[in-house]
């Protein structure tokens, strides 16, 4: 662009040159060629995307608009009758507790380790951990749960002899709780992850400025921190409730494919589609998921961006 | 204000801390000891450690082709996604900086649909049109891509952008090297970490992959080990153990490769958002 700098210097036949012709320099002619060839080596990505994400998704939503055999509604309006309802109702439950619980504790777990200053490997412990335990779930984790925590789990069988009895008292780790708990593993370093960032951004300045003009310790939070904190907080709670929200594997392994959750109703109308024709509840399903996870995710993004404000310089 | 002996803060980590180590405890002890739980005591705690499950489990002869599925699915995914990825991000940085936007709103898109959507919309899509992709075991590779796009895009873009691409190029270009040489020699060695970071966490991922490969009635190693739970509890346990081994290990890499090179995208590395 540099040979353009004083065009009016140029005179017009030249200028033709530099600009478009194939005499002018190579720089300047890829940067002013057009916009098609510059799409060019973009078009594999999106035409992947495209083949493999967003046409099945298409199809998803066509076919959870349309009918289920021998019925006029639409499966999206057929997917929020009685018994489809009560296990998103148990799916959404599920990842707001365990969305809720987990943010509180990472939290708490986060603002924990980043005030010990000795010994000073913790923090990248901590966090190095957590980048693991975040990623980890699936088969494993419930596997490592049944193992502490089912009928005959070590940590079940520990706390028996000293006198308390989990499953007597009606915990069971493929239920509700159960899968709260299993949750947490993950749940609670994901936030941690989220709010690491956010409490080291907090300024001593701020909290000095406080302290000087009599602020206390429970002043200077309820006012300054966790105002400045609540977009991180929030954010972080809505993606720990998407991260929920769309996890199978875990609850599926728990309770030997018996769960109650969305997924794992979806996995039994596709695989029954042919028998009863309520295939198309199916994509009703995962349509709704969809739709639930867009909310949430927005909502995420948006809060995400709100707290990167006083992360500035 | 700081007081000198932080008590609360050490009671938290200490708690927390038991709450994740004591999973994988008993996870190793179910796999490693052969002792039923109801006999496990003060006498018995020590005895019968040994590794003939993980050794019974191996030898299983439904166990290799299982692993070595999800081995070559992994392997698979990972070229795929960097194929696809790497010239796209180089190039949108280069010369494309309009479409940046757009293709990042899209590599987000996987977020909003879970696999087992993704599964549902995939078979409604091209059972009929394409069975390959829903038959065939190497059909799972473009989902899998698809899974790993998120921080695949997010982890490359992080590492082209620390880079001065404009002027390496530039450099390498006026000094007569091609751009396959460019390519090889200037931009991957100089994207090393965000390359090696993208390959492992991918890796990772398709390795303990089960809610697309179960739905779809593939044999991976996952959805071996959930098979295998009710035929022989502790051998499921310990091939658990030893993926579960596995991904600290890639994930202890992906630590070491950010403190290591230079130009590390040294962001916190995790698959969600």
């Amino acid at each position: 662009m540099s040979e353009l700098d004083f065009p009016w210097l140029v005179s017009p036949d030249l200028r033709e040159n530099v600009t478009g012709g194939p005499a002018g320099s190579r720089a300047s002619s890829t940067s002013q060629r057009k916009s098609s060839s510059l799409v060019l080596p973009l078009v594999p990505y999106f035409m992947f995307v495209g083949l493999f994400l967003a046409v099945p998704t298409v199809v998803l939503f066509t076919k959870a608009f349309r009918p289920v055999t021998g019925s006029t509604t639409s499966a999206m309006m057929e997917a929020m009758n009685e018994s489809n309802r009560s296990s998103f109702v148990f799916s959404l439950k599920l990842s707001a507790i365990s969305a809720v619980i987990g943010a509180v504790l990472g939290f708490v777990f986060a603002l924990a380790t980043s005030r010990i200053e000795r010994p000073r490997r913790l923090r990248n412990l901590v966090t190095g951990f957590s980048g693991v335990a975040a990623n980890l779930g699936g088969i494993p984790l419930a596997f490592a749960f049944i193992a502490s925590l089912g009928a005959q789990g070590l940590f079940t069988r520990i706390l028996f002899h000293n006198g308390i009895d989990l499953y007597g008292m009606g915990f069971k780790i493929y239920d509700f709780w159960g899968i709260v708990v299993v949750y947490l593993y993950f749940q609670i370093p994901l936030m941690l992850l989220v709010m690491m960032p956010a409490i080291e951004g907090l300024r001593p300045t701020w909290r000095e400025a406080a302290t000087n003009m009599g602020a206390s310790r429970w002043q200077y939070w309820r006012r300054v921190g966790l105002p400045i904190l609540s977009p991180s907080l929030m954010g972080g709670t809505l993606l720990l409730f998407a991260n929920a929200f769309s996890a199978y594997a875990t609850a599926y392994a728990l309770s030997s494919g018996g769960s109650r959750l969305v997924p794992v109703q979806i996995r039994f109308y596709l695989q029954g589609n042919t028998i009863t024709g309520k295939g198309n509840l199916g994509y009703a399903l995962a349509a709704w998921m969809v739709l639930i996870l867009l909310f949430v995710m927005s909502g995420y993004l948006i809060l995400r961006h709100r707290a990167e404000r006083w992360r500035k310089a | 204000m700081k007081r000198s002996t932080p008590t609360w803060e050490w009671l938290v980590i200490g708690v927390i801390s038991a709450f994740f180590i004591v999973p994988m405890l008993a996870m190793s002890r179910f796999a490693l000891q052969r002792v039923p739980m109801s006999l496990l005591g003060r006498s018995t705690l020590f005895k019968r450690w040994n590794i003939k499950g993980i050794i019974n489990t191996i030898s299983d002869d439904k166990f290799r082709p299982a692993f070595l599925m999800s081995a070559r699915l992994g392997l698979l995914t990972v070229v795929v996604v960097l194929a696809l990825l790497l010239p796209t991000v180089l190039w949108l940085h280069l010369r494309a900086m309009k479409w940046k936007m757009a293709a990042e709103v899209v590599s987000l898109l996987a977020y909003v649909v879970p696999p087992i959507a993704l599964v549902v919309g995939v078979s409604g899509a091209y059972r009929n049109t394409f069975p390959w992709l829903v038959s065939s075991e190497y059909g799972l590779v473009p989902l899998y891509a698809i899974l790993c796009l998120p921080f695949a895009y997010r982890t490359l873009d992080a590492g082209v952008g620390s880079l001065d691409l404009h002027t390496l190029v530039n450099a390498s270009r006026s000094l007569g090297a091609s751009w396959t040489y460019t390519f090889r020699k200037i931009l991957v060695p100089n994207l090393l970490s965000a390359i090696l970071t993208t390959a492992f966490l991918a890796f990772a991922v398709v390795m303990g992959e089960f809610a697309i490969a179960s739905l779809l009635l593939k044999r991976t190693l996952p959805t071996y080990m959930v098979e295998a739970q009710g035929r022989e509890p502790q051998g499921a346990m310990a091939v658990a153990l030893l993926l579960l081994v596995l991904t600290t290990v890639l994930f202890m890499l992906i630590g070491r490769i950010q403190k290591r090179l230079p130009n590390s995208t040294s962001q916190e590395i995790r698959v969600s958002p």
